[in-house]
């Protein structure tokens, strides 16, 4: 084979960039297609749970199955056409206490990028029930610190329009602890817990 | 399989004097970005290893058919495959991993340690030696990360891999967690090594 000829150096590279091309991605596509149905479970799971952490309804952790009976038992997925892609409008809660709740999401620009948050209400629409955070991307060990427990349990029992106080010194119904050294974040998080309660009147009476 | 002698330095350089981080001053984008908390470093660095190691592997195996106007491509290719396979596993079996890590693992297809690593090594030697330097060089890559992101987050918030270890008189030093921290970080860890160890072994000589 001459190599400096049409073949060597025009149709070989094609030919061998095709095949190469096809044998990684169909390796790529199989290891996907075989693994597909364990991420969509996970994703599922992940929303339910957050769900139930949101309406302070205990779960049993790592257990998939126990899971989803608890969250059948308590929660029902009301749809609409408000919410974007494939969200429900909102969740109807079955709270602990026995008293009906909502759920729903609210998003809102975080440091980083978007912030979804799903907030649970009781029957009110405007004490909450609980709050958890399902995507962020904040400073990891400053912003990110919205995920820990302490940061969400505060919300328990709250009343908004909310104020953001010096972290550790929230004590009344609509304060709440900001994290130290995440203003911009603690300032995020405040505007959609405000905004929370509207989207709840909005999309849970106004259907 | 190569001479015993070539082994052992293809091994040794990457983590000692031939550094892909300290030495080469390469993969530094993730270096800063993923060291605040050690728990991330730590699968950050395997999901290199793995990837460094297997696609030195793999383009090694073809190397004496890629054509070489299109090499780049080839190589990127193949790297981005193994790249999604991590990102792929993770999700489906650690999520929550692959939740904190976000775009980070993505971002291992861009790290220049693996082209380069390809482009240098995997393209002019035997499978076997190339696997190895893969190895080493994720090592090396990954003991420099895992050191920062100690200090990092020790300095930053008190813990070790998500456990306080500093009581509460400590006060935390945010700037180390956040971006800055890691140039500092790095720049004494490169002081420090460059200055004292290697300085030392080449007065030996």
């Amino acid at each position: 084979m001459n190599k400096d000829g049409f073949y060597a150096t025009r149709i070989y590279p094609i030919i061998f960039m095709v095949l190469v091309t096809v044998v990684f991605i169909s390796g790529v596509s199989g290891i996907y297609l075989s693994t597909k149905d364990r991420v969509e479970l996970n994703e599922t799971i992940f929303q339910k749970m957050a769900v139930l952490y949101a309406a302070g309804i205990d779960y049993p952790e790592g257990d998939p199955q126990g899971i989803q009976r608890v969250y059948e038992q308590h929660v029902s997925e009301v749809a609409g056409t408000s919410g974007s892609d494939e969200e429900p409008r909102y969740f109807e809660l079955k709270l602990p206490d026995g008293e009906t709740g909502y759920a729903v999401f609210t998003r809102g620009a975080g440091l980083w990028g978007e912030i979804v948050a799903i907030f649970g209400f009781e029957q009110d629409l405007q004490t909450i029930t609980g709050v958890e955070f399902v995507e962020q991307n904040e400073t990891p060990g400053l912003g990110a610190r919205i995920t820990e427990d302490w940061f969400k349990q505060q919300f328990r029992g709250k009343r908004g329009p909310f104020e953001m106080v010096e972290e550790g010194t929230a004590d009344e119904v609509n304060e709440l602890d900001a994290i130290t050294g995440a203003t911009r974040t603690s300032d995020a998080v405040l505007k959609i817990a405000n905004r929370a309660t509207d989207t709840a009147q909005e999309k849970v009476k106004g259907e | 399989m190569a001479a015993p002698g070539k082994l052992k330095k293809t091994f040794r350089d990457p983590l000692g004097k031939n550094n892909p981080v300290f030495a080469q001053i390469l993969g530094i984008c993730s270096t800063l970005a993923v060291t605040n908390k050690l728990e991330n470093t730590v699968i950050m660095s395997l999901g290199v290893l793995f990837t460094t190691s297997l696609s030195g592997l793999t383009i090694s195996l073809i190397r004496k058919w890629i054509p070489a106007r299109v090499r780049m491509m080839v190589e990127t290719l193949i790297i981005a495959s193994f790249v999604i396979i991590v990102d792929i596993t993770l999700r489906a079996y650690m999520p929550e991993v692959w939740q904190q890590l976000g775009p980070y693992v993505g971002l291992i297809i861009t790290n220049c340690i693996i082209m380069g690593r390809a482009e240098a090594f995997a393209l002019n030697n035997p499978p076997g030696l190339s696997l190895v330097d893969g190895i080493a060089s994720g090592i090396g890559y990954s003991y420099v990360l895992i050191v920062i992101a100690f200090f990092r987050e020790l300095l930053g918030t008190g813990e070790v891999w998500g456990f306080t270890v500093l009581g509460s008189w400590w006060t935390n030093w945010s700037i180390m967690i956040m971006p800055p921290g890691a140039f500092f970080m790095l720049a004494i860890f490169i002081w420090f090594v460059k200055g004292m160890i290697i300085k030392e072994e080449e007065a030996a000589k």
